[in-house]
């Protein structure tokens, strides 16, 4: 045998005494990322078929009221102009809304947000699509509009929906707060709020829709989750799912708002003009458009109430979030419920009592985004564990060593804590890399101007969709005759790699080398639903479904290759496109061998994977019980540079350990703690979609930042720590969402640390440091 | 009105195009020209996806007017090398796992191919200053330096 086989038996034999398998936490390249690089013409836009009609989206420009007229009568006398549509050209039930049916499609009635669409203007091109939108005259009878959510649930406010005006109600209580309170020697008390955050794919939301000679409608775009895209399409346009075809293209990024409405709304009223005019439709977004019509991060404003023992040991915990959702619920009802499942923080406090309130308003819609609610959660009761520290006259290190989750410990629900809680591994590692104990002496030595200081942020995270669904998928493999692996999922693909992950799962148990997986564009009609693409969960519950596929695949594999080879199937060792047998390892054969056999001998490469993740078990009354199969843990410190003068601060050094389990590719699961922690500093220090009367005021990057590569800290240290959970493949956690959470309160804290001065209110920008210290 | 003749080079290649005073630069690369590696962003010169060079220089083709690039040569990521395999820049962002949505990257090229052709061993905070004009939401831009940096080291 060639020394290289050798080679990589031994590395095989080593992982099999992991109980894993060879590419298994191997920081190998991705298998989609070629054409990418080349720059091939892969994303919507670049894929429009011949003879597209351009559509603009109307938005309403009224907050709130009802609409009296709508005439399109000066749009259709230009001559490009192929098409106005309204709510009087929805076929089916005029409806677009991901949870509570409070959403038109197109606004019919009334408009309740400056963000509603009203109609769409189907022209040649784009540019006179956008003219002709000008030329829609739109009567409305003003409503009086209510942009604060603390007045929208007032008693007698205006109501928003029929329904009242709180969308959702979501409790946790654990034993009884009151005593913990009166049992306490010490209580703190704070209000946090949090803006509006836009998630700013680099590509807007885009779509178009084919119409096809055997009546299918084709809709083709930029989402996450194709078979959302089909039911929505469907309901729209009265068809049955089978005529409703989505592909994704190549998407740009995501980030939570291409799994809520816009991908549906794009996608159903291309279609509506396409089956309307007989011609492909393109639904085109400027940015302007995306910012002020997809769903945003809630705002929200949290009061959170903490009891503690002169020691340091945490009683009670009282919180009350207010979240605003603005016009429509989207996926908010259940952003509120995993708000309040963490709203305490990763500690065990034997008295909790949450109440969570979901609140409409006047202003543009919210739903998914990265993070789901934590962010928002953790903000707060990470800020507050700081003050509490601060009152103990403690380091906030220590008050968290006291009271953070470990096994054996219990969270705000009563779940308990096992062996993959690594929450202390990754405190211990990210201080020890942070040399934060040092750095906190130091800093407290300081005089001048200019101050340092260091703050620490921790967090857990409860693990894909829990209670926010059933979690379950399915993963197709299709070997064709060349040998090529085709992997197909109703899952999706827009940035992180996780689908290149299945790939190197199923690699990995099918002994072929990764370089010879595709990936299937996810196809609604030819891959079987499997459930949304969020919560970060393809790895840890699409991981299973490529595994159970592989398995299936490995069987037959061996089976043949154990023809081939002369021995018992169980002896059979494929391993990066050779296969032996464990017996006689001088004979070997090679996969497309095995490959040609299988064609031959009529067994089918063909197949698909199943999983589904344990139900989740919690009282809907109380909010108690495990409402997560696992978590996530993390921690992180940042450093910061505060002139004391102006306000104006940098963040120079953040270090962050996360536990995920078992990074199944070690270098993609750095790109998430990367790209989360930036996008999460972003929402720490600059990013603000401001509303005004109801009106986005800053939908251009030119006024909304995000950070640049000038931005991002001179010194960035990501720990990957390994406790494997009990249902991701190979122990694998979720990694996408998290890091995004910690920059908010751990930038505060260290603000804190370097000044003495608290800012509760993100984002922390240098007027409200300089406001907070000369008070 | 599509009156205005257009004659210029897109890498490499004479091309001769008829375009509207409005087209951009933008417009005639990817709906006349199918060179879709620029891409739209913003639309307002703020995102820095459709960079492409003009006589060498980067510029945003979502700000410069097709008749602007008459007798001029244009580089886009198509041009940058042979088509089918990646050029050792393009291999350094593949191996630092640079691309993930894979949206920006082509403008990111741009930017690093016009730094490299300037300094050789660019510094961290050079190669920030370089890429400070062109967003990426995915990666933090961590990958994207060492990228640059590691092109380097393997050239020397």
């Amino acid at each position: 045998m060639s020394m290289e086989v050798e080679y990589l038996i031994e590395q095989l034999q080593k992982k099999a005494e992991r109980g894993e398998l060879l590419y298994i936490g191997e920081s190998l390249n991705r298998v989609d990322d070629i054409e990418k690089i080349l720059g091939k013409p892969i994303y919507t836009a670049d894929i429009l078929p011949k003879q597209t009609l351009y559509a603009k989206l109307v938005h309403s420009t009224i907050p709130h009221g009802y609409i009296r007229s709508i005439n399109a009568a000066n749009a259709l006398n230009n001559s490009k102009v192929k098409a106005v549509l309204t709510y009087k050209d929805v076929p089916g039930i005029n409806e677009s809304s991901a949870v509570i049916p409070d959403r038109p499609l197109f606004a019919d009635r009334k408009v309740r947000s400056t963000g509603d669409i009203v109609a769409a203007v189907l022209a040649n091109d784009f540019r006179a699509a956008t003219e002709a939108s000008q030329d829609i005259k739109i009567e409305y009878d003003p409503l009086k509009p209510i942009f604060d959510p603390l007045e929208a649930m007032k008693e007698g406010a205006p109501l928003i929906h029929d329904a009242g005006n709180v969308a959702k109600h979501m409790k946790v209580y654990k034993g009884d707060v009151q005593k913990g309170f009166e049992a306490s020697d010490i209580i703190v008390e704070g209000t946090y709020s949090t803006q509006f955050q836009d998630a700013t794919p680099m590509e807007p939301e885009l779509a178009y829709a084919v119409p096809k000679e055997n009546g299918n409608i084709l809709i083709v775009g930029s989402m996450q989750s194709p078979h959302i895209t089909q039911s929505g399409v469907a309901k729209a346009l009265n068809l049955p799912l089978s005529r409703v075809e989505v592909i994704q293209a190549v998407t740009g990024g995501a980030f939570g708002p291409k799994s809520d409405e816009t991908p549906t709304d794009l996608g159903a009223i291309a279609a509506i003009g396409a089956l309307k005019t007989g011609r492909p439709v393109f639904v085109n977004m400027t940015r302007e458009d995306s910012m002020i019509m997809h769903t945003k991060r809630h705002p929200s404003i949290t009061k959170l109430k903490t009891g503690a023992t002169a020691d340091g040991k945490l009683i009670a915990s009282q919180a009350e979030m207010i979240m605003e959702t603005g016009a429509y619920a989207s996926l908010g009802v259940l952003v509120i419920v995993r708000a309040m499942f963490h709203a305490n923080g990763a500690y065990e406090i034997p008295n909790v009592k949450n109440d969570g309130y979901l609140v409409y308003t006047n202003n543009t819609f919210a739903g998914s985004f990265r993070g789901f609610g934590a962010p928002q959660a953790f903000f707060a009761s990470e800020s507050q564990m700081d003050e509490l520290a601060k009152k103990l006259n403690m380091d906030p290190l220590d008050l968290r060593l006291i009271n953070m989750l470990r096994p054996g410990k219990r969270t705000s629900t009563n779940q308990l804590m096992d062996a993959a809680c690594g929450l202390p591994e990754c405190v211990e590692q990210v201080v020890a890399a942070s040399n934060y104990r040092k750095k906190v002496k130091e800093y407290a030595e300081q005089k001048g101007n200019t101050r340092r200081g260091v703050g620490i942020a921790i967090l857990h995270h409860g693990n894909a969709l829990g209670p926010e669904g059933n979690d379950y998928v399915y993963v197709h493999l299709n070997v064709d005759r060349d040998g090529i692996v085709y992997l197909g999922t109703g899952l999706t693909e827009y940035g992180t790699g996780a689908i290149s992950g299945l790939a190197q799962i199923a690699s990995s148990i099918m002994g072929c080398k990764l370089d010879r997986f595709r990936i299937d564009r996810p196809n609604s009609l030819k891959h079987k639903e499997s459930g949304p693409t969020v919560a970060s969960r393809t790895t840890a519950i699409g991981g299973n479904g490529a595994r159970d596929a592989a398995e299936k695949l490995r069987d037959r594999l061996n089976t043949v290759a154990a023809k081939l080879l002369d021995c018992m199937t169980s002896e059979v060792v494929i391993v990066d496109d050779i296969a032996y047998s464990s017996s006689a390892p001088q004979k070997r054969v090679g996969w497309n061998e095995i490959v040609d056999e299988a064609y031959r001998s009529g067994v089918s490469l063909n197949t698909i994977g199943y999983y589904m993740a344990p139900r989740c078990i919690w009282d809907e009354h109380t909010g108690l019980g495990s409402p997560y199969s696992q978590f996530t843990f993390g921690a992180a410190v940042a450093d910061v540079e505060v002139d004391i003068d102006t306000g104006v601060y940098s963040v120079r050094s953040y270090y962050v350990a996360f536990d995920v389990g078992r990074a199944v590719n070690p270098r993609n699961v750095k790109g998430q703690l990367y790209g989360g922690t930036v996008q999460g500093l972003g929402y720490a220090t600059m990013e603000e979609l401001v509303h005004k009367d109801g009106r986005v005021l800053n939908p251009n990057l030119k006024d909304y930042y995000i950070p640049t590569s000038l931005d991002i800290p001179e010194e960035f240290v990501p720990i990957i720590v390994e406790k494997g959970g009990a249902i991701g493949p190979f122990g694998a956690k979720v990694v996408a969402e998290p890091p995004i959470v910690l920059p908010g309160p751990a930038v505060r804290n260290a603000i804190l640390n370097a000044t003495g001065w608290s800012v509760d209110s993100l984002p922390i920008t240098a007027e409200k440091v300089w406001r907070e210290g000369h008070k | 009105m599509k009156d205005i003749l257009l004659e210029f080079k897109v890498n490499g290649q004479p091309k001769k195009v008829y375009v509207d005073p409005n087209d951009r630069l933008l417009d005639v690369l990817r709906d006349y020209l199918d060179i879709k590696s620029p891409k739209e962003g913003c639309g307002t010169g703020d995102c820095g996806l459709c960079t492409v060079t003009l006589d060498g220089k980067p510029v945003l083709s979502c700000l410069t007017f097709a008749f602007q690039a008459r007798g001029k040569e244009v580089t886009t990521v198509e041009g940058l090398g042979n088509g089918k395999e990646l050029s050792p820049m393009q291999q350094a962002l593949r191996d630092a796992g640079a691309a993930q949505c894979g949206f920006c990257t082509p403008a990111m090229e741009i930017m690093v191919t016009d730094l490299l052709k300037r300094v050789d061993n660019p510094t961290d905070s050079q190669i920030k200053e370089q890429i400070s004009g062109t967003l990426c939401r995915c990666t933090g831009y961590y990958p994207i330096v060492e990228a640059v940096k590691k092109i380097k080291e393997e050239e020397r």
